[in-house]
């Protein structure tokens, strides 16, 4: 039992930062059709940023909010310098681009920060014992952050003139622009939002996994299983997936193997796929012919 | 007709002057400098071990360049960055050895990345390789010609934290280990080794997916084994992971590492969860400036490469550097790919000071099989005694 409950309660809680950061990679993507590969690297790139603010002695919250501030506002960047001017439809060619902005931004972090791991200190201490399992206060923090960031994004998104209008552009980027809608502002904050939860999910991690160069990359290849699993253009269900990405990781590991974790997840995965093609929470399209 | 002649004597005599100088200007005879060379990851997620397995090599050659050199002759050191590839490591042998002439490869960087090279510098070329940070049991079993080291084989020390868990009194052992074969290899070879140390251990393995970070399930595993020894073969983040979890879930075995996590980031990433892990280290430790050698070592890389911090890769590449000096100053005549091979086949006796002693034969082309270990107290890596083999001894 103490098995059970300690697999799944942390499962949860790698899913909430496999989940955080696909929720980053949907939004980024439904805004501008653009796979963000570099997301881990430039997540990784502020929380080294942020190590350094804490250095200084600018506190948790104070190296937290200079890692989510960095890495939107390098969203930001590389959207506009580097994928913008490449035009619409150049799917493929951004997703090469963001792969190129990866592995300069390691190289980077090798030459600034030099190549040892470096600690973040956690917002919250301590433990909880549930069922003979013990649970890091931090892993709770992050399932609740999780929620309260997918709540605050789907009000956004439903509740707001701003997130009418980042729906309409996902939607159609050319009849938004008619409507009056300047999908480049729209583009500038979808990189924006997406990047700050990525770095917000790389800052709940980073008290237990450490900060690392190409440390966050395991986590991204779950998040886009997550949100393939949970539907490539659904919020919710790049949150969902991600969840169930971390939980079934675990009992993999647990109760059939640890070194089959990844084979079961992928199963599962494809699975899922077979029976609904558009993910748990994904939209069947339809084209006229 | 009288031109043809005369233009193709003059032919003749330009080409035999230019190989008169050629053969005058290399580096394995004469007066000019000692060419060697050697290929390490410089850039890439392998850099940081890569730029300073180079420091120290180099700090030990420009060290004793400014003592004079080897019998007057400077040693010249060139480290091409090979970015950990295999093809970019055949790419820079090629240079190596067709371009700069080297007469030997020195203290390279990198198991994979220096196998793929065996083909053209030790067949093909007949260079040899010497004291490569890395190595496997293949490369010694059986010995190839012109392919010594100086590292003791994860294989050894796998037996010897296995002789360790044993000897202090352990019964039932778990072996955590990541997936790919090569950790599986050294995996087993603590359980076949604790099994012959005494029949009466119960030696299991718990496989875990390279670059796991939730250690919970794992933990849970091992916790359910009730083991009173816990030896990891896993990287240093995963063995941090561990050990963090270990003592989060109440997991009290004694942990033990291999050698590669006896790395200040492993202290850094596990916290107060390494205190008392086991490890094991293949030179004296860095930080024991008490000791002659490694205060030697540690002046020699404020000198030559200040950037560096002295650790564990440095100070072995520099012992490698000085047991190939050693074993330079031996030879008499021309230096060639050819006596260097003789000359290192021929040593018995080659102590640094920093790493175990050397001895090398026909059919030994691994100069050790020894080791140091190491416990985390208060915070910091201390040396439980000499370096010991695998058996204890």
């Amino acid at each position: 039992m103490r098995e059970f409950v300690l697999s799944t309660l942390s499962g949860i809680a790698s899913g909430s930062v496999y989940g955080l950061i696909g929720l980053g990679l949907v939004i980024v993507y439904r805004a501008t059709d653009v796979v963000n590969f570099a997301l881990a690297s430039m997540a990784t790139t502020a929380m080294l940023v942020a190590t350094t603010a804490v250095g200084w002695g600018w506190g948790v919250l104070g190296g937290l909010a200079v890692a989510v501030v960095v890495c939107a506002a390098g969203g930001v960047a590389v959207r506009e310098v580097l994928i913008r001017p490449l035009g619409g439809g150049q799917l493929f060619t951004a997703l090469v681009v963001t792969m190129g902005v990866a592995l300069i931004l390691d190289d980077v972090q090798l030459k600034v920060w030099g190549g040892q791991p470096r600690t973040f200190p956690a917002l919250v201490e301590g433990q909880i014992h549930i069922a003979g399992a013990a649970i890091q206060w931090q892993q709770v923090l992050t399932v609740a952050v999780t929620a309260v960031a997918m709540t605050a994004v789907g009000y956004l998104f439903t509740r707001t003139p701003l997130g009418s209008a980042m729906r309409a552009t996902a939607e159609s980027h050319e009849t938004a622009q008619l409507l009056g809608v300047n999908p480049h502002r729209i583009a500038r904050l979808a990189w924006a939002l997406g990047l700050g939860l990525a770095a917000l999910g790389a800052g709940l991690a980073a008290p237990i996994n450490g900060v690392s160069i190409g440390g966050f990359q395991g986590a991204l290849f779950f998040a886009f299983t997550g949100i393939f699993l949970g539907g490539l253009t659904s919020m919710a269900g790049a949150v969902v997936g991600g969840l169930v990405v971390g939980v079934l990781s675990n009992w993999a590991a647990a109760y059939v193997s640890a070194s089959f974790r990844d084979t079961v997840v992928f199963a599962v995965a494809v699975a899922v796929l077979l029976v609904r093609p558009q993910g748990l929470f994904g939209r069947q399209t339809f084209e006229r012919v | 007709m009288k031109r043809l002649f005369v233009g193709t004597v003059c032919a003749g005599l330009a080409l035999a002057l230019a190989a008169c100088g050629s053969s005058s200007n290399a580096s394995g005879s004469g007066s000019g400098e000692i060419q060697i060379g050697a290929w390490s990851p410089l850039s890439g997620p392998i850099a940081p071990s890569g730029t300073q397995v180079t420091a120290g090599a180099k700090a030990a050659f420009a060290e004793v360049n400014d003592a004079g050199g080897i019998n007057g002759r400077k040693i010249n050191y060139t480290v091409m960055d090979n970015a950990y590839d295999a093809q970019q490591t055949i790419q820079v042998a090629r240079k190596l050895i067709g371009s700069t002439k080297v007469v030997a490869i020195v203290a390279a960087d990198g198991t994979a990345a220096t196998a793929a090279s065996f083909p053209y510098v030790l067949q093909q070329s007949k260079v040899p390789i010497l004291f490569t940070y890395g190595g496997a049991a293949s490369w010694y079993t059986p010995p190839q010609a012109g392919l010594f080291g100086t590292q003791t084989l994860y294989e050894k020390q796998a037996a010897s934290l296995a002789t360790w868990a044993v000897t202090s009194g352990s019964k039932n052992i778990v072996v955590v280990h990541d997936d790919p074969q090569a950790f599986v290899n050294v995996a087993n070879q603590v359980v076949s080794t604790a099994q012959a140390t005494d029949p009466s251990v119960h030696a299991s393995l718990v496989p875990v997916k390279l670059n796991t970070t939730d250690y919970s399930p794992i933990v849970a595993q091992v916790k359910s084994k009730s083991p009173d020894a816990v030896v990891l073969i896993l990287p240093v983040p995963e063995a941090a992971a561990y050990l963090k979890q270990a003592k989060l879930q109440g997991v009290t075995a004694q942990a033990y590492g291999y050698a590669p996590d006896a790395d200040p980031g492993l202290l850094k990433l596990a916290g107060d969860a390494a205190e008392g892990f086991r490890t094991l280290s293949l030179t004296k430790l860095p930080s024991d400036t008490a000791d002659p050698a490694v205060a030697g070592y540690v002046a020699a890389l404020k000198k030559y490469a200040p950037d560096q911090t002295p650790s564990f890769y440095s100070i072995y590449s520099y012992a490698a550097a000085k047991a190939f000096i050693q074993i330079l100053k031996g030879i008499k005549g021309d230096i060639t790919p050819q006596s260097i091979s003789q000359a290192v086949q021929s040593a018995t006796a080659i102590d640094t000071g920093l790493l175990p002693p050397l001895s090398f034969s026909a059919d030994k082309h691994l100069g050790t099989d020894q080791v140091i270990r190491l416990s985390v107290t208060g915070g910091a890596f201390t040396a439980q005694g000499a370096f010991t083999s695998p058996t204890g001894s």
